[in-house]
């Protein structure tokens, strides 16, 4: 187990530059997930922390210690690939016991059947991977990035080949699995739910940087750019571009702005902002709408129950200025500032 | 002790690559760079030279020289050779190695699988039975006597026997570099074929196309690369091909191409004569055109495919 | 019927006579363009088994036909009807009948006296007495023994050759990488064999002629880019992922090539080792080039001098050394033919 640090680490390659200036630091036995759209630097990232990358600048330490030219195979670090990655030639008892072939072990078999049980595959020891469902490919990757005792666990999107109700049962089982090994852990995935139901920590990285890192909540609900805003929660953000000579709209600062506002914390009431309804989607038990108001186009969430609209309907919009983010124009959240409505019937 | 990346770095090299290396620097790269030197000296028989650099080999090519009667008999002979070389290749090439392995490719892969694949089986024999006996079985066909196959079949018809490889010698190399040379473009074609998405087979048929507008709209656009391809590659094997020739027609004038002149000039079982800088000079006019050829094969080549970046970055 | 007056089952009715005419169209073209092809190897065989000293029996050859012609159509009809299990009894029928039909009307005919050279070292002599072109004929076992050597060997090279050099290419980063990938393909598209009379003195300037090793290193060589083009295409398969899961599992870089990545291209290996040995089995110009045959008898100059000799005495001797010698060959074909069509050439466009 290790504490992990990240000093402005940097990946680039002839024509692009895919990991730029990252700083982190994970806590020994910390589980942490990153969350980003494709192509954002997620998998470049892990591979130079298990070392089949060199970075191009910046530093990697494992307890302090910089590991930057430390080979692979030294790391002492597990890895699941999206693909599993697993040895085809190989059963899946020689896939588990192949990072122990190069260490000395007197109980490698003994170890390999422990882990094999652990993650539940005993009885699948001597099939071929390609014998193997999705799911059950994933627990052998997983056990062969365990059975060595890793520093660090990386998991490149381990969950994005299985079915919704094997991923709900993955999820569990790999937060338990790594409690109780007590293993420093770092997660990529697309996934917002999965990143936020399995993490202590979420990192949200974008275009090579990481825009913020925190609690689920926090990105949530307090994102710090407009990049975070937006890609975090489904239906996402309305974004609005604002100007503070808007009629009827009251801004705590100046200059234009975009303003952030949750469809869920938008809602039809007596006054508000005026809107026509331009679009339904029924979701189940909620609706969303997409209306035109005078903020420009927003969407809002309503309980399917309630009396419903229809296109071209009109109605008001309400919504808590609590509620409301302003960001600068460079991206950045104005910290403590808000939006309100005229005619809001303050709660 | 660890060795140093860099220390590794050539072992690697040498380990991996070596082999590799000198083989073919020994006997691919330097037999070109010898071959352009000796076409410019008066190497022949006791295999050394006293006149270096001359082009005495190619004036020889070309025009008459004050060695008047070798001079006269060269001369003629290469000309010759040049126009036998050109019209065996676009026979060759036009009949058998595009227009019917095209044939072959669009049949096979309109059967069901299995027997698609048995009809290609058959047509790859030829290639993979030893030249030697490939030729014997065409000696054993085109034989002038009544019993060869050729020739009974003819008087089972009803006709006279032929002698063709007297009567009709081009004839009998188109067919046989021909029958091999297919088998080339068939399997680049069929497996073209087989890539094309089966969707636009579908999508085609729904918009009411027949099978000869399906080739001419979905498959033969398809094929424009591997066509390109296959005419580029096998316009230079049979400019240079010898082998087949020299084994059904022996040293015969009336097929004696370039390649085969540079060959039976040279180095032909018992009646090679030795004239290795002769010879090297008509096989530099094959090299030039060779190297300018594969450049151009250059145009047809993936190269982004070819150089894409290794991923792992440490040795 | 208000609407519509479509008849559905005339159509389809219509749709699969067209299938079934259009198939049987195209078997019989290839049927017609096929015979030409396999008629001389089934006469060399014919000839192989019924020549009797002299000549050959046209009459045997067109006897076979009467025979098996009918019976292939008839196993052709039954294997479309039929499915399954039904289509093996009718395999199985079918050649029984070729068989004792063939027994019937050829049994005299049939013999093997013609293969009397795989027992008797001397045949050529006793036929031609000492006048024989090729001088000294050997027994045909060291001819096939000598074949056997340089197919195998030059097999062996080629593979570990443009295996490593495959690899190498395709999974490291090295300076001149590019120039190299890029000159190795001018090399595979570089017609080799007009190089003969270069490597003809490369070879004598090295003191190699007359030996077994100039013909297997040069064969090796000449084929070499077309091979290391068909491992990378094979190499850049393989899935970079367990090639790194293995480096972080603790492996080096070689120990993954050996234990994951090569495991993963022995397809590959197989196919090139396939047809680089039928290459090396059919090897005629270099051995004779470079004056191989001087010092060793391999099955092509084997069967050329044969044929020089022989073929206005014996037909049937010379059939009979062409079917020993095309055998290994053929063997080898039918095992790797399913391997054929996954070899790319080296980055075609497609
Ligand atoms: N070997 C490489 N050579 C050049 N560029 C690369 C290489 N590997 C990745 N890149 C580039 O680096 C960027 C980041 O890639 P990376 O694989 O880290 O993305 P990712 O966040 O894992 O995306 P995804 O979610 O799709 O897996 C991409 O723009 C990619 O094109
Ligand atoms: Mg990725």
């Amino acid at each position: 187990m290790a504490e992990i640090e990240l000093r402005n680490l940097s990946k680039a390659w002839d024509a692009s530059v895919a990991v730029d200036g990252i700083d982190l630091t994970l806590a020994d036995g910390e589980f942490a997930a990153i969350l980003g759209p494709s192509g954002c630097g997620k998998s470049t990232t892990l591979f130079m922390l298990s070392g089949v990358y060199t970075p191009t600048g910046g530093e990697i330490r494992f307890d302090g210690a910089v590991v930057n030219d430390v080979e692979p195979r030294d790391r002492n670090v597990g890895i699941v690939f999206q693909s599993y990655a697993l040895y085809p030639n190989m059963s899946v008892l020689q896939n588990i016991l192949f990072p122990l072939r190069f260490k000395q072990v007197d109980d490698a078999d003994k170890r390999a059947r422990e882990m094999a049980e652990l993650v539940q595959i005993t009885p699948l020891l001597d099939r071929r991977p390609s014998q193997l469902s999705g799911g059950q490919q994933q627990r052998v990757a997983l056990a062969r990035a365990l059975v060595k005792r890793p520093n660090l666990l990386l998991l490149d999107e381990p969950l994005s080949n299985l079915d919704a109700t094997l991923r709900l049962t993955m999820r569990a089982e790999i937060r338990r699995i790594v409690t109780e090994l007590g293993v420093t852990t770092i997660l990529v995935t697309h996934d917002q739910l999965e990143a936020t139901t399995m993490a202590d920590r979420v990192i949200c990285m974008n275009a090579g940087r990481i825009e913020q890192t925190g609690s689920a909540e926090d990105l949530y609900l307090r994102p710090d750019t407009l990049f975070v805003a937006g890609f975090i929660g489904s239906p996402p953000m309305n974004l609005l571009a604002v100007d503070p000579s808007a009629a009827g709209l009251r801004l705590d600062v100046d200059g234009p702005v975009t303003l952030g506002l949750r469809p869920e914390l938008l809602r039809a009431a007596e006054t508000g902002v005026p809107a026509t309804v331009s679009h339904v989607e029924p979701m189940g038990r909620e609706t969303l709408y997409t209306a035109q108001s005078e903020l420009g186009q927003v969407r809002f969430l309503e309980p399917t129950a309630r009396p419903n609209w229809a296109f071209g309907d009109m109605l008001k919009l309400a919504f808590d200025p609590a509620d409301t983010l302003l960001f600068a124009p460079d991206g950045q959240r104005v910290p403590d500032a808000h939006a309100t409505w005229k005619d809001l019937a303050h709660a | 002790m660890r060795t140093t990346p860099r220390t590794r770095a050539v072992s690697d090299t040498a380990l991996f690559l070596g082999p590799a290396i000198v083989l073919l620097a020994i006997f691919f790269v330097a037999p070109i760079l010898v071959n352009i030197v000796v076409a410019f000296t008066d190497m022949s028989q006791t295999l050394d030279f006293k006149d270096f650099p001359t082009t005495k080999q190619f004036n020889k090519l070309g025009k008459l020289d004050d060695e008047a009667l070798l001079g006269i008999e060269l001369r003629r002979s290469f000309y010759k050779a040049l126009m036998l070389t050109l019209v065996f290749v676009v026979l060759t090439l036009g009949i058998f190695n595009l227009t019917f392995a095209l044939i072959l490719g669009l049949t096979t892969t309109a059967l069901p699988d299995r027997m698609g694949a048995f009809f290609r089986a058959v047509w790859l024999l030829p290639r993979m039975s030893p030249s030697v006996v490939y030729a014997l079985l065409w000696l054993w066909v085109v034989d002038s006597t009544e019993r060869g196959l050729f020739n009974q079949i003819l008087m089972a018809v009803g006709f006279e026997p032929m002698n063709l490889r007297l009567d009709h010698p081009m004839a009998v190399i188109v067919v046989a570099n021909g029958l091999i040379g297919a088998s080339l473009g068939m399997i680049i074609f069929t497996s073209a074929i087989r890539s094309i998405p089966e969707h636009l087979f579908h999508a085609a048929r729904a918009d009411g196309a027949g099978p000869f507008s399906i080739i001419r709209h979905v498959i033969l656009p398809a094929l424009r690369w591997p066509i390109s391809y296959i005419t580029i590659y096998q316009a230079l094997a049979l400019l240079v091909s010898f082998e087949y020739i020299f084994l059904i027609m022996g040293p015969a004038r009336s097929t004696m191409t370039m390649a085969m002149l540079s060959y039976t000039k040279t180095l032909a079982p018992q009646i090679g004569g030795g004239q290795y800088a002769y010879g090297a000079a008509i096989a530099m006019i094959l090299i030039v055109i060779g190297i300018l050829v594969a450049l151009a094969m250059w145009r047809l080549t993936n190269m982004k495919a070819l150089l894409q970046r290794p991923r792992i970055e440490v040795r | 019927m208000t609407h519509s007056t479509t008849d559905w089952d005339a159509l389809a009715h219509r749709a699969r006579w067209q299938r079934q005419a259009r198939t049987a169209a195209i078997t019989l073209f290839l049927v017609a363009v096929s015979i030409p092809i396999i008629l001389p190897y089934f006469w060399m065989v014919m000839i192989a088994f019924t020549a009797r000293t002299g000549g050959a029996e046209a009459d045997t050859l067109w006897t076979a036909c009467a025979v098996l012609v009918p019976i292939t159509i008839g196993y052709a009809v039954a294997y479309q009807m039929l499915s399954g299990r039904a289509r093996l009894a009718a395999a199985g029928l079918a050649l029984a009948l070729a068989i004792a039909l063939l027994f019937v009307f050829l049994g005299d005919a049939l013999h093997v006296n013609n293969f009397r050279f795989l027992v008797n070292p001397n045949v050529v002599e006793e036929l031609r007495g000492k006048a024989t072109a090729g001088a000294q004929f050997p027994w045909v076992w060291s001819a096939f023994f000598n074949s056997l050597v340089l197919a195998t060997v030059q097999m062996l090279i080629v593979v570990a050759v443009s295996t490593m050099a495959a690899y190498y290419l395709s999974r490291f980063h090295f300076m001149g990488r590019a120039a190299f990938l890029q000159s190795l393909l001018i090399l595979q598209a570089f017609p080799a064999i007009t190089l003969v009379i270069p490597i003809f003195l490369i070879v004598y300037w090295v003191g190699l002629l007359n030996t077994l090793t100039a013909p297997i290193l040069v064969i090796t060589t000449l084929e070499l880019p077309f091979f290391i083009f068909i491992m990378k295409g094979f190499f850049d398969a393989v899935p970079w992922d367990t090639e790194m899961s293995a480096l972080t599992d603790g492996a080096t870089r070689r120990q993954a090539f050996r234990m994951v990545v090569l495991p993963q291209v022995t397809t590959g290996m197989i196919a090139i080792g396939v047809f680089a040995f039928i290459k090396g089995w059919e090897e005629y110009v270099f051995v004779t080039g470079l004056r191989t045959g001087n010092s060793y008898w391999v099955m092509s100059t084997y069967l050329y001098y044969v044929r020089e000799d022989v073929m206005g005495v014996d037909y049937g001797l010379v059939a009979a050394v062409s079917v020993m010698y095309v055998l290994p060959s053929l063997i080898l074909y039918l095992f790797a033919q399913k391997y054929l069509t996954q070899m790319t050439l080296g980055g075609v466009k497609g």
